[in-house]
């Protein structure tokens, strides 16, 4: 089996991610731009930033083996340096067109400001003019209503809800977001956002329609492994590798295909991992790596 | 030029997509604006296959290295073709216009984007303003940017000092780049590169590693005390590649300190003699396969 991590931000990463994550069977990642912790105070630093989503990180993650794509966006939290995010707008159409980036992201709301909603609105206009997908982040504070608040945003903006994954969803948002016909991601990330066995409850819930799991690992504690655990953990409680396949593979391909910018052709060829056999503790060798102590000696993520 | 890269490009691409690029360059040709210009670069990952390669005829391979000896379009892309069409009708713009917006695309430009301008540059007016910009495109890690300025493109060795192209070659050897399919290695050999060859496989040898055996190839003509110890110790110690670039140096370097290695090379030396052993063929043979994204392909 292999996997298609919709949400990881490699630049935070270390080379043994990539290595774990591709004797893991991940075989392709998306990158969404965001803030990095340290809050940007001058628009050339975005410039550099996307320039190494599209050039130095692609290359990296080709050393190994993984197919790296990414989104373009101003993020929520920036947006609210309005100085900042305006010489950011202008930069946006240079980038959006370029090969490889399969959507606008990972924008939407975070204080839920109007600045925020400005740029929301804003991006949402252009994603309609390019043409692409929408990856959107949902707020940590507020999250039920600020999750309706962006749908009602992208749906003033006519934005097609079959074109827009809305990430890091839980128990209180998915229905919602699943009833509009949006794509529902859910981010498996330690502590904070939602743990691996809630997932799989969802699941037995909400089946796998639209439904999407991605790790989001960027440079907080987090795991680069997420997607290909929680497959391990779901072949565990009995969820069909049907249905694993397609929350874990199936969908983000299908959601972020509508670019036209990724495509399965794009790592034909390539193995994929059994992740029964992961689970079961044999000793699968890929790229020197024993992928059994690759998967850590825990599936699960709380 | 143009015409005969167009047909090139519409015998490997879907028509669609070369009428989309000539509309683009018509345009352009008209009415020259910068943003539409830089769309349209772009915009030639959404209509080029993205998989499509650029098929060459032998005629037509010839007729190229008559027009632009050393320039080969080997490994391009449609990607690639149809952005260096781009950039020759950026040619026509008057000189401060044509640079800035090479800049200003350098500024932006994904993988696939650099190497396209890049392997151009050959083929650009104004080329004593690009060396500066080709040697900062060298500093890259990301192979297929190297190789679209090292690697079969006559623009260093035309237009480097020694000490660029010396860095250059160099650099090719640690990130393991062939080094036959360098334009110009033979013309732009040097000294001062010769001795640097021999630091480094003394460097390497002291850490149990090797250097490629054709290597040596930049050290012809420049043998020294030091060169003459080398290829001395590389028939001790060396493997059979290596026993191959020391028959190719004493085959093409009269020097008198290496007369005594010939009776020991004779079989080596016969295949020079007889065509089946040459700088390029030893290169060809030691060359490191990578995949069209510039990742080193799996074994």
């Amino acid at each position: 089996m292999r996997f298609l991590d919709s949400h990881v931000h490699m630049v935070s990463r270390t080379t043994d991610d990539y290595q774990r994550m591709a004797a893991s069977g991940v075989t392709a990642i998306i990158e969404p731009s965001f803030w990095q912790g340290q809050p940007r105070t001058e628009p050339g630093t975005f410039k550099d930033y996307f320039n190494t989503l599209i050039g130095f990180e692609r290359f990296r993650a080709s050393q190994f083996g993984i197919k790296h794509y990414c989104t373009i966006g101003l993020n929520p939290k920036e947006a609210n340096n309005e100085k900042l995010a305006e010489a950011v707008m202008e930069l946006l159409p240079l980038y959006i067109c370029k090969e490889g980036v399969v959507g606008i992201g990972e924008i939407g709301f975070d204080d839920q400001t109007r600045a925020e909603e400005k740029y929301l609105r804003l991006q949402a206009q252009l994603a309609l003019e390019a043409d692409l997908p929408i990856q959107i982040h949902t707020p940590h504070r507020d999250k039920k209503l600020g999750t309706i608040r962006t749908m009602d945003v992208l749906e003033d903006v006519g934005i097609d809800p079959g074109k827009v994954i809305i990430d890091h969803n839980n128990e209180e948002t998915v229905k919602t977001v699943l009833d509009r016909g949006y794509w529902a991601a859910f981010t498996i990330y330690p502590h904070t956002k939602l743990g691996n066995e809630r997932m799989v409850e969802i699941l037995r819930e909400y089946g796998a329609e639209r439904i999407i799991v991605d790790s989001a690992a960027d440079w907080g504690i987090s795991d680069a492994l997420a997607v290909p655990k929680t497959a391990a953990l779901m072949k565990e409680r009995g969820i069909t590798l049907e249905r694993i396949e397609q929350v874990t593979y199936r969908n983000p391909l299908a959601a972020y295909e509508q670019s036209g910018q990724i495509s399965e052709r794009d790592w034909e060829g390539s193995e994929g991992i059994d992740p029964t056999a992961l689970f079961e503790g044999n000793t699968l060798l890929r790229g020197g790596m024993d992928v059994t102590t690759a998967m850590s000696q825990y599936l699960m993520i709380e | 030029m143009r015409a005969f890269l167009t047909d090139l490009l519409k015998a490997s691409a879907p028509a669609e997509a070369v009428a989309w690029l000539q509309e683009r360059i018509t345009e352009q040709e008209t009415r020259f604006s910068k943003r539409p210009f830089y769309y349209a670069f772009s915009g030639v990952s959404r209509h080029f296959p993205k998989h499509g390669s650029i098929e060459i005829t032998s005629e037509e391979g010839a007729q190229l290295r008559e027009r632009f000896p050393g320039f080969s379009m080997d490994h391009w892309d449609a990607f690639r073709l149809a952005r260096v069409l781009l950039l020759l009708t950026l040619a026509k713009q008057e000189k401060t216009v044509f640079l800035e917006t090479i800049a200003a695309l350098l500024n932006t430009a994904d993988l696939r984007e650099q190497a396209a301008i890049y392997s151009s540059y050959a083929l650009l007016p104004h080329q004593e303003e690009l060396i500066e910009s080709a040697i900062d495109g060298l500093r890259s890690n990301i192979v297929d940017v190297y190789d679209s300025i090292a690697l079969n493109n006559p623009f260093p060795s035309a237009h480097f000092t020694d000490a660029a192209w010396n860095q250059m070659v160099l650099k090719a050897i640690f990130i393991s780049r062939p080094l036959y399919r360098i334009t110009g290695l033979d013309a732009r050999r040097n000294g001062e590169l010769a001795a640097a060859i021999s630091y480094l496989a003394h460097e390497r040898w002291a850490a149990g590693r090797r250097i490629p055996a054709d290597a040596w190839r930049n050290c012809v003509g420049f043998v020294t005390d030091e060169i003459s110890a080398d290829l001395h110790h590389l028939l001790e110690t060396g493997d059979p590649t290596d026993r191959e670039a020391a028959a190719l140096v004493l085959a093409s370097d009269g020097d008198p300190r290496l007369a005594d290695l010939r009776g020991r090379l004779e079989g080596e030396i016969d295949a020079i003699g007889s065509g089946t052993l040459s700088w390029d063929r030893l290169g060809e043979k030691l060359e490191f396969p990578v995949t069209l994204n510039g990742a080193p392909a799996k074994a």
